[in-house]
């Protein structure tokens, strides 16, 4: 069995050649080989190495420092500085995650405590689900030709995760936050849903590949700018970044949904927004800024694709990171106001365009 | 919307009890036999200082909110009592660290008008410098706290960047970054000379240029306008039936200011304009104190500029160096009660002095801080409003609780 399984691994390996010598060398070897042909098999690398797991934990490594940085010098401020001075404290969020990993889990009296420990951890699986059907060129987890809706449809169940933490948390202020992510969830879903099927009518179908193909002159930004402005702030909205910060509130509602977690699985919850913002920005990158379409070097032959969908989206996410030091917070009712008749009237416009659009091409 | 009420057993929870809620016990249970929810703000909550407001919301609008507040009371007034006239200089500072000449200044001219002590006009001019500098600096206090209210940290950073600029000056003029307890009866400790007072001159323009970035990032900001304007509404007849002072009183539409009421100190030898808006809502209170610093700015920049010569504390006291105490343990204030009106950053301060006439400290000193003066006006502007305008409004009065528990 194994033999045969090796044989899987072997038919569908990327071709990287600059490092083509080493994988070569490392093929004789009687067990590595094995390891070797999994982490290449092109499935395991799309879902496990990049743009999955392994791109995912350095994207977060980075943007929060990042984040922290940039903010900081916008205020005046130096930002963290004190872990790993010669780099300018590029590794404080490993060292943040370390401090969490370590502390003491509460888990508080009037806690549902099964829920209240198993609801952060499964809110991993509508995150890392959709990095599946997520493909970068020929690496790609599994082929479908409906990855956009799938994706769509996997963003969706986040928040039902984060409503459950804020009612398996029993308290006050995780009520309330609930409540708010219960709305703001409804209030940016559907233009949300609208603005990618505009997308999905211009580019003729919910195929990533289709998407790519037909922003090879023209990137789907270009094609379609309302449906990319509505992307935008809806994103914004469902990553709970500034202006739009509601459901997590932290002077209000004291992180709300959150407000009882402490220890690691705080820094479990912390990370979700960031992770859901990953995931979106995949999704955008590949539905309005020409996906993995960049400049071919010969030397890195397949991991070219993954490559420019990673650097894209992390620029893509660099530049969101502003907002954060920009704006104050909305208040739900502006928010809910808003998107029910401007953003909803927008993404609308964005669908007739789409449809015209499409329809024309 | 119609509503249904349904006789349902209803038990509030027990810690409710344990609390010491300063409310009777029905209430908890009349809110929740109702379709209300009690709200506990505080005083462990980001957005609730020290002190705690029982908010009781009925969705996500306000009904009520019934402060409790005490936390952070450290007695004071009969501290005051045991101490050396002189001995107290220091701790009427310490309600509002922020705000201290001005606390300094109405407890000092307490004791000089019960002694009958004339200032000299260099002094007078050193204590409107010195006052005006904690009201500049209370007021980007309270607007950098509005800010992280309202969620925006950098309008949080940019305040305090500026405020150091304002603690150099204090430095520089009184050695201490606040809390200088530099006014003393008689006049000030120390005089300032000329290359210091050029530099706070200097300063004033630095603190404008940087309140220009400032206003383009916050105070101009669409989400920061979206937030304060038509929130928290006083009319003009219910701020001032709620006793509220100060900015947020003058922010109503009511041109009501001490300096210009009972002028007191430089304030008569300056132009300046008294700071009002009509709106009464929290954008006009915050746009008052706003514009009230740039005032400030030019009130210090002219009593630079007519500085007048002369000694820096008073015939009646002669030379303090070296007998500060020698010339100040014994203050004997004659029997009578004294009582001064000063204009603080937040508003009128009432001190209050009642001596018995033979004892050297106190027989009773009262402190009416404008913190405790407006918190009615705070309560009652919260009701109708929705639940995160609760610290939108909280910023936009700049309540500051250790000023009002004193």
């Amino acid at each position: 069995m194994i033999s045969s399984l090796f044989e899987i691994f072997k038919s569908n390996m990327m071709q990287i050649p600059i490092i083509q010598p080493i994988v070569d060398y490392l093929m004789q070897i009687p067990v590595v080989n094995f390891i070797v042909a999994l982490i290449l098999w092109r499935p395991f690398f799309a879902v496990v190495i990049m743009p999955g797991l392994a791109a995912l934990l350095l994207y977060l490594l980075y943007i929060v420092w990042f984040e922290r940085k940039l903010t900081a010098r916008v205020q005046w401020r130096v930002g963290p500085l004190e872990v790993a001075r010669p780099i300018r404290g590029a590794i404080q969020a490993l060292a943040d995650g370390i401090r969490y990993f370590f502390q003491e889990a509460i888990v508080h009296r009037e806690a549902h405590r099964p829920y209240f420990v198993q609801l952060p951890i499964l809110a991993f699986i509508p995150i890392l689900l959709p990095i599946a059907f997520i493909p970068a060129g020929e690496v790609v987890g599994i082929k479908s030709p409906y990855a956009v809706q799938l994706v769509v449809a996997f963003l969706a169940l986040i928040p039902i995760t984060i409503i459950a933490i804020g009612w398996a948390s029993n308290s006050r202020f995780a009520f309330i936050g609930s409540i708010r992510e219960a709305l703001i969830y409804i209030s940016y879903e559907i233009p949300f849903i609208i603005a990618v099927i505009s997308m999905i009518y211009l580019y003729g179908g919910g195929d990533p590949y289709l998407a790519v193909e037909k922003q090879s002159i023209v990137p789907g930004a270009i094609m379609n700018p309302i449906a990319f402005l509505v992307f935008l702030i809806t994103m914004l909205m469902a990553t709970s970044r500034l202006p739009f910060e509601i459901p997590e509130a932290d002077q209000e509602i004291a992180f709300g949904p959150f407000v009882e977690y402490s220890g690691m699985l705080f820094g479990l919850v912390m990370t979700l927004a960031y992770e859901k913002l990953y995931i979106m920005t995949l999704l955008f990158v590949i539905l309005f800024l020409g996906g993995w379409n960049g400049i071919y070097i010969e030397a890195l032959g397949d991991l070219n694709a993954p490559l420019w969908l990673f650097i894209k989206t992390v620029i893509v996410i660099s530049i969101l990171a502003i907002v954060r030091s920009m704006y104050a917070r909305y208040r739900i009712d502006q928010t809910l106001r808003y998107s029910f008749s401007w953003l909803i009237g927008l993404s609308i416009v964005a669908l007739v365009f789409g449809i015209i659009v499409g329809w024309v091409a | 919307m119609k509503e249904f009420h349904i006789e349902v057993p209803v038990e509030p929870p027990k810690e409710l009890e344990s609390l010491f809620l300063p409310i009777p016990k029905d209430y908890v249970e009349d809110v929740y036999r109702k379709d209300e929810f009690l709200v506990l703000v505080g005083p462990q909550h980001p957005g609730s200082g020290h002190m705690r407001l029982i908010v009781r919301v009925k969705g996500d609008i306000i009904q009520e909110v019934i402060p409790d507040p005490g936390y952070v009371h450290r007695c004071v007034e009969k501290i005051a009592e045991n101490r050396l006239y002189i001995q107290n200089i220091p701790l009427v500072e310490r309600p509002s660290i922020m705000d201290s000449a001005n606390f300094n200044l109405g407890y000092v001219r307490a004791i000089e008008a019960a002694m009958g002590i004339e200032v000299p006009e260099r002094a007078k001019f050193i204590r409107t410098i010195l006052a005006e500098l904690c009201r500049i600096g209370t007021h980007l206090y309270d607007a950098a706290i509005l800010a992280v209210f309202l969620g925006h940290t950098t309008g949080f950073m940019y305040p305090f960047g500026i405020r150091e600029l304002i603690c150099e000056a204090l430095v520089r003029m009184t050695g201490a970054r606040f809390t200088s307890s530099f006014i003393i009866p008689g006049g000030v400790r120390r005089d300032v000379d000329e290359k210091t007072l050029r530099w706070v001159y200097d300063a004033t323009f630095a603190i404008e240029k940087r309140l220009k970035s400032f206003e383009r990032i916050f105070i101009k900001n669409p989400t920061v306008i979206a937030r304060l304007r038509d929130v928290g509404v006083l009319s003009k007849e219910e701020a001032i039936n709620f006793g509220v002072v100060g900015p947020f009183l003058r922010a109503s539409g009511v041109e009501y200011d001490v300096r210009i009421v009972e002028p007191y100190e430089a304030y008569e030898e300056v132009t300046w304009d008294i700071v009002t808006a009509d709106e009464g809502d929290g954008y006009a209170r915050f746009l008052v104190r706003v514009n009230e610093v740039s005032q400030s700015l030019s009130i210090i920049r002219q009593c630079i500029t007519s500085m007048p010569e002369g000694s820096h504390i008073s015939e009646q006291i002669g030379d303090i160096r070296g007998s500060f105490f020698d010339k100040f343990a014994d203050l004997v204030l004659p029997a009578g009660e004294y009582t001064t009106l000063t204009e603080a950053a937040r508003g009128t301060l009432v001190f209050t002095i009642v001596s018995d006439g033979e004892s050297n400290v106190p027989y009773r000193m009262r402190i009416v801080t404008p913190g405790w003066l407006y918190l009615r006006g705070f309560m009652e502007s919260l009701k109708g409003e929705r639940l995160a305008d609760l610290q939108a409004i909280y910023g936009s009065f700049g309540y500051f609780p250790p000023e009002a528990d004193r």
